[in-house]
């Protein structure tokens, strides 16, 4: 399928072929001779932009075809009923991806792998699933709930089990929050990677006691004490993992440390060795805390509306959250329905990583099962890898942070600068990748530059060119802007390339 | 609107002093963008700062240093009673006074230490209790505690001394910038020195300035910050394009070894040699969250962090050569780590942690603060105490060596106390 969706077939006398008429582009009749792609008008593009990886004409005909950006929102509510059988099957292009942390393991020992490798697949297969799969609202709440509750992928005890991890957020990501916080907080790779599984009722050790209130529910400005985080950490004792035999894990009671605690208004005796219960009921309090609520709104709000939500957008959605019981449908048609969303267009900058895969969409990249390493599709991880951004690449456990003060440097333009330059000189191309033929991104030739790049602009950036796109382009391609431009060849891929480095370049691609 | 003939000041030379320099950004200043934003700076830095200025390396060990085992109170009783595991051994203690000895990893810099170009403070933090590693940090790089302003402390000081380009300040090792340089002063942060280039260093000079000119035309007018942080491209590019696009041999003999911190100081070490009006570099080492296996002096995680960090350090100081006698750099940490080890053989986060000083100026060779001592009735909730407010100690450094640097702007509402670990 491919991200451009079918592509266009040109004839040179100017007859368009079926094909781009199926993918959803509405020519713009002024005699056969030229055909304007439409675009997504605002509001459709604004919802396409914060739910995507990227609008692509494709994404944009699947919407118009359910009959709009509220009928496509809530289908995308619903993954399971969106067909995507293309991206499912990207899955078996990585082994061991189902494989069970003992079998990693051994792989690994027997040298056919390296942790690096075992947990570079979960990441490449994250990549190539936010580039291609048409669940794309799924794949943005996945993202978003993997970095709340961050687990990084090389952690030197928690890795064999970070797929497995993976496979938990994805089970809850639509679901309900009160589900996914024990889901999270009790797998072994959150134990492992930081330190319950090691915690014993004789030293306990305070890490997740600790991230678990500040990172992954209240916050710090909540005001509990250390004796609190104290707490915390000793009602979660007891769930161990064998990091290193058996990789299994299990409660032992044997671990736990008993007697009375006390975390904000959750007070219990606390006299049982077996603290399943007590875990599930704190869990269970925090997840209904309003100021969980309050939190999970203000960072929902960060990521899909704006750096600095106001206080109206956040109550709404935080009360949605509560009142709808923790449910995150729910929580998310509450954020998707406030004007303060509607009015949001344009604002939040990409992070170079939603950059990079923002890119490959609009260059419509096209991938097949990789056989090496130097494969598009193995590849890919190289290109975030060097601009810092590996998915589930993040040093703390605060995950990566998602305002645009974080994502402005220099050194991040310079990086993302580079990246496009080297994406638009079709990447990789022919190793497990092809992007559209130059005659296919082409309009109806002959046609001048200006026509051009406003047909590019179109594909790209589903947007007509602004005179800005116009004098821009005129820097890069040494042509002068009224030449008729006759033959693909006359063009040239140099050309092409650098007018999709420039579109790339453009406020309109870095944002969304 | 600029035209090539304006950089005809010499800008491409990155030996251009100042006042030249100035005056090709005041016209540059057609950007728009960059002329709101540093139009302060400008006129405080016409009295112009000398060349050949000092420079601040702020090495942040990221993640909550074990201060007790890096500038170990061996003297102290409680401190051995406290860790049965993870104690350093006095007897492998360096440098070992009555009180204090520096971790036998220190090595490299046992020279530097006797010879007076290395000291220490101990018993340092903030005035609260923190211990959480996002808002410490923040904290401490904010060095502004009750301001809603979110402006870092090394932002503030470089928009008081300097010329208000980013390569003035600058992080090193990744393309995100710490909270420290955070704020309307212009900064930059980028992997390494050959990143300094639009696009990558190879590409012909033409691509680059075509490319270039069309983002000049694509962002005009774009005042976002993405759109400022595109401004400072484009024109620290122009500046540092002959340091991006060549590199140089390691200077005066300097053994490096691996890692990632010793290639940012060596790049530090580059771009000081190079003079182009960096005061500020900010580098990131971490993770020092030793909540598990500190391990013994014979190996384990802190031992072999603290031998490399002080390869690193040492070749740095010798690969400056004349330079490093202008050169200060100084370690910080969000927080110290707790007395007493856990049942991993580590700690869990603390409150008071030592400060490494090292390079110009620095009164070494001894321990600086006020020990407050192990006993229970000192401890705060159990950690060592903080006799020093951190910023008291990045004062006494700015102040000689930044004096036209308003302490009083740089770090507001704030007395710093005397600690006297500088000359």
């Amino acid at each position: 399928m491919g991200a451009w969706g079918g592509g266009t077939t040109h004839r040179p006398n100017g007859q368009k072929s079926a094909q781009m008429l199926r993918s959803g582009r509405e020519p713009v009749n002024d005699g056969g001779v030229s055909a304007k792609p439409s675009v997504a008008g605002p509001a459709l593009r604004h919802v396409l932009s914060r739910f995507s990886y990227g609008v692509t004409p494709a994404l944009v005909a699947d919407a118009r075809e359910l009959g709009g950006s509220a009928q496509w929102f809530e289908a995308q509510l619903a993954p399971e009923s969106v067909p995507d059988s293309e991206a499912t099957a990207m899955r078996s292009w990585f082994g061991y991806l189902d494989a069970p942390p003992d079998q990693l393991v051994a792989a690994t020992a027997s040298g056919s792998s390296s942790p690096y490798e075992a947990t570079a697949a979960l990441a490449r297969w994250t990549i190539l699933r936010r580039t291609y799969s048409r669940r794309q609202l799924f794949e943005t709440m996945v993202e978003f709930w993997s970095n709340l509750l961050h687990v990084p992928l090389l952690d030197a005890s928690a890795w064999p089990f970070r797929q497995g991890y993976d496979a938990l957020i994805r089970q809850h990501a639509l679901g309900r929050f009160d589900d996914m916080l024990p889901a999270t907080t009790l797998h072994p790779a959150m134990g492992l990677y930081l330190d319950n599984a090691l915690s014993t009722k004789e030293a306990i050790n305070e890490n997740l006691g600790r991230e678990l209130l500040e990172l992954h529910t209240v916050g710090v400005g909540t005001g509990y004490t250390e004796e609190e985080v104290l707490d915390s950490a000793r009602i979660l004792s007891g769930w161990r993992v064998d990091g290193m035999d058996s990789f299994a894990s299990y409660y032992s009671a044997a671990h736990h440390w008993t007697g009375p605690v006390s975390v904000l208004d959750f007070q219990e005796a606390n006299a049982s060795a077996d603290g399943r219960g007590i875990t599930a009921r704190y869990l269970s309090y925090l997840a209904h805390h309003p100021r969980t609520a309050r939190r999970i709104a203000t960072r929902l709000c960060v990521r899909f509306v704006a750096d600095q939500p106001s206080e109206a957008i956040v109550d709404v959605v935080a009360a949605a959250y509560l009142s709808s019981g923790t449910d995150i449908k729910a929580t998310l048609l509450a954020l998707h329905s406030h004007p303060d969303f509607t009015g949001s267009a344009s604002g939040k900058i990409r992070t170079p990583a939603e950059d990079a895969i923002a890119c490959f969409r609009a260059l419509g990249a096209r991938a097949w099962r990789p056989k090496t390493a130097a494969d598009f599709g193995r590849a890919v991880t190289w290109q975030l890898q060097l601009l810092g951004v590996m998915p589930f690449g993040w040093h703390s456990p605060a995950g990566f942070p998602d305002v645009g003060a974080a994502w402005s440097s220099v050194g991040r333009m310079l990086g993302s600068l580079y990246l496009h330059q080297v994406l638009a000189n079709r990447w990789k191309e022919p190793y497990g990748v092809v992007y559209p033929p130059l005659a296919d991104q082409l309009p109806v030739l002959p046609a001048s530059l200006d026509v051009i790049v406003d047909h590019v602009s179109r594909q790209v950036l589903q947007l007509p060119a602004t005179p800005q796109m116009q004098r821009a382009v005129l820097q890069v391609v040494d042509m002068p802007a009224g030449q008729e431009v006759r033959t693909a060849a006359e063009f040239g891929e140099w050309r092409m390339s650098q007018l999709l480095a420039t579109m790339l370049n453009s406020p309109a691609h870095m944002k969304r | 609107m600029a035209t090539p003939s304006d950089y005809a000041c010499g800008c491409r030379d990155f030996r251009t002093s100042r006042r030249t320099f100035l005056k090709g950004i005041g016209v540059v200043g057609g950007l728009g963008v960059l002329t709101s934003v540093v139009g302060d700076v400008f006129t405080e830095a016409h009295g112009g700062a000398p060349a050949g200025g000092s420079v601040l390396v702020v090495l942040s060990l990221r993640g909550g240093s074990d201060g007790l085992s890096l500038v170990v109170p061996h003297g102290d009783p409680g401190y051995a009673a406290a860790r049965p595991t993870i104690a350093v051994p006095p007897e492998s203690l360096l440098v070992r006074d009555e009180m204090f000895g520096l971790h036998p990893g220190f090595a490299p810099l046992e020279q530097m230490w006797t010879d007076g170009g290395f000291g220490a403070v101990q018993a340092v933090g903030m005035p609260q209790p923190d211990r959480s590693h996002f808002s410490a940090m923040e904290r401490v790089e904010d060095a502004d505690p009750g301001s809603p302003d979110r402006v870092g402390w090394i932002n503030r000081m470089v928009g008081l001394t300097g010329i208000g380009v980013p390569n003035q300040a600058i992080q090193l090792g990744t393309p995100m910038a710490p909270t420290a340089l955070f704020g309307p002063a212009e900064t930059m942060a980028v992997s390494g020195l050959s990143n300094m280039s639009l696009l990558s260093g190879d590409t012909p000079v033409e691509i680059q300035d075509r490319t270039r000119s069309a983002l000049e035309q694509l962002w005009k007018g774009d005042t976002s910050l993405l759109g400022t942080g595109m401004a400072s491209t484009l024109q620290v590019t122009r500046d540092l394009s002959t340091l991006a696009r060549t590199t140089e041999p390691v200077q005066n003999g300097a053994q490096y070894p691996d890692g990632d911190l010793a290639t940012s100081l060596q790049q530090t070490a580059r771009l000081i040699r190079a003079d182009v009006g960096t005061q500020v570099v900010t580098i990131d080492y971490g993770s020092w969250d030793h909540h598990t296996d500190i391990g013994t002096v014979d190996d384990g995680e802190l031992t072999s962090m603290v031998r490399t960090m002080s390869e690193s350090l040492a070749a740095f100081f010798t690969e400056l050569g004349a330079d490093a006698a202008r050169v200060t750099l100084v370690t910080i940490s969000e927080f110290g780590r707790t007395i007493s080890e856990n049942g991993s053989a580590g700690a869990e986060h603390g409150y008071g942690n030592c400060m490494l000083l090292l390079g110009a100026g620095v009164k070494g060779g001894e321990v600086h603060g006020r020990w407050p001592g192990l006993d229970s009735a000192e401890l705060v909730d159990g950690d060592l105490g903080v006799s020093l407010d951190y910023r008291s100690v990045f004062a006494e450094i700015v102040a000689k060596r930044f004096p036209d640097a308003s302490l009083s702007q740089v770090f507001p509402d704030f007395k710093p106390e005397d600690v006297g670990a500088m000359a």
